[in-house]
């Protein structure tokens, strides 16, 4: 049987080598995720060991039990150092003093986007830095920095750079050095640093106190890091926690194992996509190739061969063939995901030495996977194969298809029970409604992928209309639903796919949508004054500027907006501060329902409608605020409640704790131009008064509402572009099964080609089959999606996404995107039949 | 008959010529002469067969006739349109326009209903077929019930008709039939040659039939007979007996030839048919 098998196998290598990219990408695809989260982790865990390299114990702040972005953080005060340098033990201490700060490049921007700018005090020996040109700093006044600013803000040695922090104003340093990490590193995170003395670093993270980051603690000879951190541990004040430097490392490399998991699921969910694709391509290939060996199947059956031993037979080819795929993808897999680590590590981690991490998981996976999709795949074509009866064998009739009925009726049925939990998930007629609504749209999903072979027929016949100006396009749409359950198979390829990114699509342009029209909506200012969200120090402005704002002509109110994660009664809430609370909340499109916002006191605040229930306060009460920066907390009357409104919702005080809020300048200002001014002209003198100010930019509404969305853009784009792997395993799906019509229907052609067809016709019907079946996956694919997200976005209704939004762009880049497939999967299988040689084809044994 | 009949074509003006063809396939010592210096014509309007043992070179003469296979040298005429030299589109366009083909294993289109598969070759051409003259078919070959129905529908004799309809439906200058009763029983075959005769009789057709089949042949007003690549002998009107007879000549013949000649002539024949 083996030898039959293989022989069979080398007789059908074209076909084969097709069905085996599909098993090859999907096992490749798992290994690449696996091999690239292990050796990012490992690569990433080599760099870890650098930081801090030699300590035994480490001191650092207790970090404060607070919630949200509240970040700004307490040091080791200078006793506590000097009570741990006086430690038996205790070699020597050096000292650490970072956090984020704003430093402005030569352009007069803030440097950097997401990845933050540090300071950091140049005795920092947490990691070496080498010197490249200059030297250290040594006066407050001086600055060396990392490589990486250099080239970010374009500003070199010699050069001054403004610096600033949340705590000090805006400073000039020279900078005198320039310096790289161990391994010719210009950046440790894709970060850039600045290293000051140690005092003007005190300044610019800790306003001046004299207060560190971390205290490394290096041991004498003979004392262990158990033994030091006991002895430490004794001297410290509550104020300050020990860890030994192996717990560090150790929690450092668990924070990395969490970054790179997710990077690690979200390949793997592809790999999977992959992976499921690839079933119905392999069932496919299975099913063509038993079609095509019917004869010899039910020859070998006549001439005595068992059930089990066909079933055997099938299933042998089918383990060669994943087998062989799934090395291959094993192998292509380790090397893509070494690849993409060295990429990874030079692009993130600028690091030029990559530790390669194949862990054996990752091969095992790759190939219990290729192999044993490709096994249970071929389940049903090898046991159908062993059904055949011997008769066929002496038969020449066409065999007429197989019912489709069952098929459809349990298709049928998954829809109706998928769309009736949707019904009820979404009427919110018991609890869990949003795993309902998504339970019931996977059901449906499921159910319309069996439905396909039956949808085929009357999709078919409609799209067919779309060719039947034209004689061979009207035959090829015919041979398109030829075979439902073929057709099928091969356009649900295709669906699954565009389900997956029309779904997701859908959902995205809906929460665009709604984002969109929530500003729109309610927003009353026609300019807003912020800052970029993905900043890594919340952007921020100097409130004297809003007396010219309001100067400029046509201004009817600007309102500064000053914003604090604070405390209140024991909860986390919102704070809004503001000069002028009645027009902050009016430009947001907010209505007071009880009490009054005008001339509040400084000890009288106000809240929406919802925030009052949570805190259960009503007017004329008192509530108690802490905020970020405060040390003592505060006690205020409620003076007003405003209408939940989701722009304005939030507590207002004036702006005398500002001094106590994170961000201690305003972080945006709404302006409001008369009626029928230029917005446009108000807009250029904002931005001219606006020339200091690095971190905010004037914007119309359109401008900050593609600013608030443009992250929904990224994530569309990065799933559209990996799951285009999909697209590639469905294109397969057509030529295997295009080719193999053209080979079923060799006698088919030769005799059109006999009695007129020309080789251009010919083609031609061959490309309107390729075409339909993959415009008819997309349409499904497409409906389906469409459905899908917009079942989801009814389900987040609730949550904000109250706007259906269709992604009209997407869904006929996806038609277009089919059609493509159609004729590039044509390309070969219409060649081929064009080719058929007439004679051959007509002539008979 | 009705009126209707079209001007029955002069019977001396050639439907298609052959002259001095040879093909031969393969090379070395693997060539085979499928045709030696083969010469014919066939009148417009006569119904002819070729006749020969398996391997004498009667489906490649066919083949050489009707365009779809090249020949070596000779020239070969269909009307007065010479098939020497013309590239695939013409050629194509030659068999699309001028020749009705008629299968043994009918070859019709599964997807197409009995009518469509009659107006193929028109539809093929991007035009229409002339209703009058297909339904004056459709009702010579009683097919007249059967026109919704998709070949799967109809049986052996019924596809044969529904091929022969195609094969006459754009009228064609000639129509080939290859072996046209040999997937038949009797009487469905019979009803197809006495169809094939009508269309000669009635219609004026010009038919080339291809068969091995000596009462098949009788339905021919001339049989032509093949032998090892040569045209060995003809008979004008022919009976079924007087066929045989002339067959179990050439038969012997046949053999003595085989005896110097290198054998595998059938399998030359249709295994490198492509070349």
């Amino acid at each position: 049987m083996l030898r039959a098998s293989l022989k069979g196998m080398a007789s059908r290598k074209a076909r084969l080598a097709l069905t085996s990219l599909a098993i090859i990408l999907g096992s490749a695809f798992i290994a690449a995720a696996l091999v690239l989260t292990s050796s990012i982790q490992a690569t990433a865990n080599d760099l870890n060991a650098d930081r801090y390299a030699g300590v035994e114990v480490l001191v650092q702040p207790v970090e404060p039990e607070t919630q949200g972005d509240r970040m700004v953080r307490e040091g080791v005060p200078a006793d506590t150092l000097a009570a741990v340098g006086a430690v038996d033990g205790v070699a020597d201490t050096t000292t650490t003093v970072t956090w984020m700060i704003n430093a402005l490049g030569s352009n007069g921007k803030v440097v950097g986007g997401l990845a933050p700018t540090n300071a950091v005090n140049w005795e920092d020996e947490s990691i070496d830095r080498e010197l490249r040109e200059g030297r250290e700093p040594t006066a407050d006044n001086e600055v060396a920095v990392s490589a990486k600013f250099v080239s970010d803000a374009g500003l070199g040695l010699g050069d001054d750079v403004t610096a600033y922090s949340l705590t000090s104003d805006k400073t000039a340093y020279e900078i005198v050095g320039v310096y790289g990490y161990p391994g010719e590193r210009d950046t440790l995170d894709g970060g850039t640093e600045l290293a000051f003395t140690t005092a003007e670093a005190q300044h610019l993270v800790f306003d001046g106190q004299d207060e560190y980051t971390t205290v490394a603690v290096h041991a004498e000879d003979g004392v262990s890091d158990t033994q030091l951190l006991a002895a430490v541990e004794g001297v410290i004040g509550e104020e300050s926690q020990a860890i030994t430097w192996k717990e560090y490392n150790e929690e450092a490399n668990a924070e990395t194992a969490e970054t790179a998991a997710y990077i690690s699921y979200f390949l793997l969910g592809f790999a999977l996509v992959a992976v499921f694709v690839s079933v119905f391509l392999i069932a496919n290939t299975f099913t063509i190739v038993i079609a095509g060996r019917l004869k010899e199947i039910a020859m070998m059956r006549a001439i005595g061969a068992g059930r089990g031993q066909i079933t055997g037979s099938v299933l042998l080819e089918a383990l060669i063939l994943g087998a062989f795929a799934a090395v291959i993808g094993a192998a292509l897999g380790v090397g893509g995901g070494w690849a993409l680590t060295s990429a990874a590590s030079t692009y993130l981690l600028d690091t030029a030495s990559v530790s390669l991490s194949i862990p054996i998981t990752a091969v095992v996976a790759a190939l219990a996977v290729g192999i044993g999709v490709t096994v249970l795949s071929a389940l049903i074509p090898a046991v159908r194969a062993s059904r055949v009866p011997p008769v066929e064998a002496m038969r020449e009739a066409v065999k007429a298809d197989k019912p489709i009925t069952a098929m459809s009726i349990t298709g049928g049925i998954l829809a109706f029970i998928g769309a009736g939990l949707m019904v009820l998930g979404l009427t919110e007629t018991i609890d869990k409604s949003v795993e309902v609504t998504a339970v019931g749209a996977g059901l449906v999903f499921v159910g319309m992928t069996l439905l396909t072979a039956w949808l085929s027929r009357p999709l078919v016949a409609v799209l067919g209309l779309l060719w039947s100006w034209n004689f061979a396009g009207k035959l090829g749409r015919r041979n398109a639903s030829r075979n439902p359950r073929r057709t099928a198979v091969t356009a649900a390829a295709l669906m699954i796919g565009v389900t997956l990114v029309t779904a997701t699509g859908t959902l995205m342009s809906s929460v665009k949508a709604s984002i969109e029209d929530y500003f729109e909506g309610s927003i009353e200012a026609e300019l807003i004054v912020s800052g970029p969200i993905t900043a890594a120090i919340a952007p921020s402005f100097d409130p004297a500027l809003m007396e010219d704002i309001r100067e400029v002509e046509d201004v009817d109110a600007a309102v500064e907006l000053y914003y604090d994660p604070a405390d209140i009664n024991g909860t986390e809430q919102f704070v809004y501060a503001t000069s002028d609370i009645p027009s902050g909340v009016g430009l947001y499109g907010g209505t007071v329902e009880q009490g009054s916002l005008d001339d509040m006191s400084d000890d009288e605040i106000a809240m929406n409608a919802s925030a009052a229930k949570e805190v259960g306060v009503g007017i004329g009460d008192t509530v108690t605020a802490t905020f970020t920066r405060g040390e003592e907390p505060h006690e205020f009357t409620v003076a007003a409640i405003v209408a939940d409104n989701e722009n304005s919702d939030g507590w207002y005080v004036t702006t005398a704790y500002t001094d106590e809020f994170y961000t201690t300048r305003p972080t945006s200002a709404l302006v409001d131009v008369a009626d029928g001014a230029d917005v446009e002209a108000v807009s250029t003198s904002v931005d001219d008064l606006l020339a200091d100010e690095p971190e905010v930019t004037v914007q119309n509404q359109e401008e900050f509402t593609a600013q608030v969305t443009v992250i929904y853009d990224f994530v569309l784009i990065a799933i559209q572009l990996l799951l285009g792997l999909a697209m590639i395993v469905a294109v397969i799906g057509v030529i295997n099964t295009l080719i193999l019509s053209v080979l079923e229907r060799t006698r088919e052609l030769g005799m059109l080609r006999a009695i007129g067809m020309t080789r251009g016709q010919t083609v031609r019907m061959v490309t309107v089959e390729s075409v339909t079946i993959a415009l008819f996956g997309a349409l499904l694919g497409i409906g389906v999606g469409v459905l899908i997200g917009w079942a989801l976005q009814r389900a987040l209704a609730d949550t904000g996404v109250d706007v259906f939004a269709l992604p009209t762009l997407l869904i006929a880049g996806y038609l277009v995107a089919a059609v493509v497939v159609g004729l590039l999967a044509a390309i070969a299988p219409a060649i081929r039949a064009s080719k058929v040689n007439i004679l051959g084809a007509i002539a008979y044994e | 008959m009705p009126l209707a009949n079209p001007p029955a074509p002069i019977r001396t003006r050639s439907a298609v010529t052959a002259s001095g063809l040879w093909r031969a396939y393969g090379s070395g010592e693997a060539q085979v002469l499928a045709l030696r210096d083969v010469s014919v014509e066939f009148a417009s309007g006569e119904f002819t067969a070729i006749m020969g043992p398996s391997g004498s070179g009667k489906s490649t003469l066919m083949h050489c006739l009707a365009g779809l296979d090249t020949t070596d040298r000779g020239t070969v005429s269909i009307g007065d349109t010479s098939l020497t030299g013309l590239g695939d589109k013409a050629l194509t366009r030659l068999r699309r326009d001028k020749i009705g083909f008629i299968f043994q294993q009918f070859n019709l289109l599964p997807t197409l209903t009995a009518l469509e598969n009659i107006t193929l070759p028109a539809s093929i051409a991007g035009s229409k077929a002339d209703p009058a003259w297909v339904s004056r078919i459709i009702d010579t070959l009683d097919l007249a019930d059967r026109l919704d129905h998709k070949p799967t529908e109809l049986s052996g004799g019924q596809q044969q008709r529904v091929a022969c309809a195609r094969a006459l439906a754009t009228r064609p200058e000639v129509v080939f039939a290859d072996e046209p009763t040999g997937n038949l029983d009797t009487r469905s075959g019979t009803e197809v040659l006495k169809f094939l005769r009508t269309s000669v009789d009635d219609f004026g057709q010009t038919i080339v039939m291809v068969t091995h089949d000596p009462n098949a042949a009788a339905h021919a007003d001339r049989v032509v007979f093949l032998a090892d690549g040569r045209i060995v002998d003809e008979l004008t009107d022919p009976t079924a007996d007087a066929v045989i007879d002339k067959m179990r000549g050439f038969e012997k013949l046949a053999l003595d030839m085989n005896a110097d000649n290198a054998s595998g002539q059938f399998t030359g024949l249709n295994h490198s048919g492509a070349a």
